[in-house]
């Protein structure tokens, strides 16, 4: 019985986040509060999920951290920040493989090791939609449609 | 340019091919080097453009190996001499002629274009140059260029063999081999041209049957003319003899009475100066004027006209008459006919003489006397003088019963010879009848004269007459005389007054000569009017 409400409310999220990505989409850039870094501007934050400059402010090294799952939180991302879709992002790193310069962010499966990966980690820095925050990270964007 | 028809147009077309060839590759040559121009320049746009993205990400990420890349891929085209990548002012890849190893030569013209963040499409991230080599788009233009007129020209020149062969198979051999067959014709072996095979519906085929059937009726047209030449030539021929043989005068004449031609005849009847060339007029003269005048009348008429002529006698002929009739023949030419009518005319003249003179006397008897005095009163004299003198012998009745007729005759022939010594020879005498006479005196022009002359014949006649046997006659005469008038009244009202005049004369006694009184109506051109007679001379 809990396991069933539990799916329910997972689905029940799930649509609110969907809905809300499509109504009122808010996406938010986190890291961690020990990175020292309050706010990002957009350009910053394109530079360092796009791999120009892979360093926070503070002269950290960045490492940003890309969802991989199915949950469309990338393609949104992507979008509200760059106007790309997924597909074009991934010919945008296609054409840089052999160049070996810059390398794509590190890929996670889903919004909640992102979270748990930037909670554990100064360098991190991810996207997660506003519902999936945590206390263990801090808001340094909220790019919104 | 040659003579043969086929080397002409031949010859013809391929100087036009080659001229319009020409003018065509020249318009050619310069359309296409200027489109092969702007379409190298516009494909260095859209290298540019192909590129665009990839420069975009190598500005963006400062990435000198993807810059690289793009560079190598971009020098592979031709018309590339250089390329040059810069991410905002550091130089991602230069490889220009100058200064990265050897460019491609020729002038350089710089084509650059702005690079824009790929995801920032505000914010320019770098800048792309392309160096394109002039002499290379040149060279590519012109080669491409020379390709278009070859083509062209031997488009041509394909075209233009193949009209040459055309027209040649088509027209010029065709009317070539007419134009053979013509030249060997004969015009009257009734030879006809053939029609080329399989050309007898078109111009080709017209034109053979045309001239077929031109040929044809030349032909007929000139034994149509043989024919009639001939029987010309024969109606000539007969007339020719008729006119030779003719005892007429034949003659043509133009139209001013010039002698064209005339036939021996002619020239019997005048003599040798008939020659051709002489005017009619000169040959018949002293006619001239007459003849001229009759030939100009019929031409001006176009009908025939007719006059006698009396010829005086010359070197080669005695006197002749000729009739002269002259025809028009239509246009300005003339036929005249001249018949010797000599002895018509004599014998005419002959029968009128004897017709008209009484055969005792000599003198003129009833019959010519009148036709004299009407001719002398004819109504279109509008003047006459002339006294008619009437004049009855006495005493002759007792001549004639006493002596017998023959002393009767001598005696009447005594008196004509009076008559005819007493008055001039223009007067004219005649004998009425029995012992009647009559006078005409012309051009007298008063009274006093012709009563003068009235009694000299009556003095002539009262001498005694011999009448042979040793005997004598004596008689007289009485005369009326009647004056003519103005205008001349009829021949018979005037020898009705002399008449009178005469009878008065006899009743107031023998020997006498009376006046007739004018008429009323006339107005007597000596101003006395009254009738008198005369008696202070009386026998």
């Amino acid at each position: 019985m809990n396991r069933i409400l539990a799916i329910f409310f997972c689905c029940c999220l799930l649509a609110h986040g969907v809905a809300g990505a499509n109504e009122t989409a808010s996406i938010v850039v986190i890291v961690n509060p020990a990175s020292g870094i309050e706010k990002l501007s957009r350009d910053e934050v394109i530079d360092i999920f796009l791999g120009r400059y892979r360093k926070l402010p503070t002269g950290r090294v960045a490492m940003p951290i890309d969802i991989s799952n199915p949950n469309d939180e990338r393609a949104l991302f992507y979008k509200l920040l760059v106007s790309k879709s997924p597909a074009e992002i991934s010919s945008y790193w296609a054409r840089l493989v052999f160049s070996g310069k810059t390398s794509p962010p590190f890929q996670v499966p889903d919004a909640r090791t992102a979270v748990e990966l930037v909670e554990s980690n100064p360098n991190a820095i991810a996207y997660v939609d506003r519902a999936a925050l945590t206390h263990g990270v801090k808001v340094v964007l909220e790019i919104k449609r | 340019m040659p003579r043969s028809v086929v080397a002409r147009t031949s010859l013809s077309i391929l100087l036009l091919a080659v001229v319009m060839g020409m003018v065509f590759s020249a318009i050619a040559s310069w359309r296409v080097r200027a489109a092969e121009q702007d379409r190298l320049i516009a494909r260095v746009h859209e290298l540019l453009a192909t590129v665009e993205n990839t420069v975009s990400i190598a500005c963006f990420l400062n990435d000198a190996t993807l810059a690289k890349e793009i560079a190598g891929g971009l020098m592979k085209n031709r018309i590339v001499a250089g390329v040059t990548v810069m991410a905002g002012t550091t130089i991602l890849y230069g490889n220009t002629a100058g200064t990265f190893g050897p460019g491609r030569g020729g002038e350089l013209d710089n084509v650059s274009k702005p690079i824009y963040s790929p995801f920032s499409p505000g914010e320019q991230v770098g800048r792309i140059t392309l160096q394109v080599s002039h002499a290379e788009i040149e060279a590519q233009a012109t080669a491409n260029a020379r390709y278009t007129v070859w083509v062209l020209t031997l488009q041509m020149s394909v075209v233009a063999a193949a009209v040459a062969l055309l027209v040649y198979l088509l027209v010029t051999r065709p009317v070539k081999a007419i134009s053979d067959e013509l030249h060997k014709l004969e015009i009257r072996s009734g030879m006809r041209l053939t029609v080329p095979s399989g050309r007898r519906k078109d111009e080709i085929g017209q034109l053979v049957v045309d001239v077929n059937a031109l040929m044809t009726r030349l032909t007929d047209a000139l034994d149509t003319e043989r024919d009639l030449r001939r029987a010309q030539e024969i109606s000539e021929r007969r007339l020719q003899l008729v006119v030779d043989k003719a005892d007429t005068g034949i003659l043509v004449l133009d139209e001013l009475g010039a002698v064209q031609s005339c036939n021996p005849a002619f020239m019997r009847i005048l003599g040798p100066a008939a020659q051709p060339g002489a005017r009619l007029g000169a040959l018949l003269a002293p006619h001239g004027p007459a003849v001229d005048a009759v030939i100009a009348d019929s031409y001006s008429s176009g009908k025939p006209r007719d006059i006698d002529l009396e010829l005086a006698a010359n070197d080669t002929r005695g006197a002749i008459w000729v009739e002269l009739s002259v025809n028009s023949l239509g246009d300005t030419l003339m036929q005249a006919l001249v018949n010797d009518i000599t002895e018509r005319k004599g014998a005419e003249s002959a029968a009128q003489e004897l017709a008209s003179r009484d055969t005792l006397t000599g003198l003129l008897n009833r019959r010519g006397f009148d036709a004299a005095l009407a001719k002398l009163l004819a109504p279109s004299r509008r003047q006459v003088r002339a006294a008619l003198l009437l004049v009855d012998l006495d005493r002759f009745k007792q001549v004639n019963d006493t002596y017998g007729h023959e002393a009767g005759d001598r005696v009447l022939r005594e008196v004509a010879c009076v008559f005819e010594r007493s008055v001039r020879r223009t007067d004219t005498v005649g004998r009425l009848g029995g012992d009647e006479f009559a006078i005409v005196l012309g051009g007298i022009d008063c009274p006093e004269k012709a009563q003068e002359i009235a009694r000299t014949i009556i003095d002539g006649i009262s001498q005694p007459i011999d009448i042979g046997a040793g005997l004598k006659s004596h008689i007289g005469g009485s005369i009326g005389i009647a004056f003519a008038g103005n205008p001349p009244e009829s021949p018979a009202g005037l020898m009705h007054r002399a008449d009178r005049a005469m009878y008065a004369a006899k009743q107031a006694g023998r020997g006498r000569v009376c006046v007739a009184a004018w008429p009323a109506a006339l107005n007597s051109p000596a101003g006395d009017a009254t009738e008198h007679d005369d008696e202070s001379d009386a026998a």
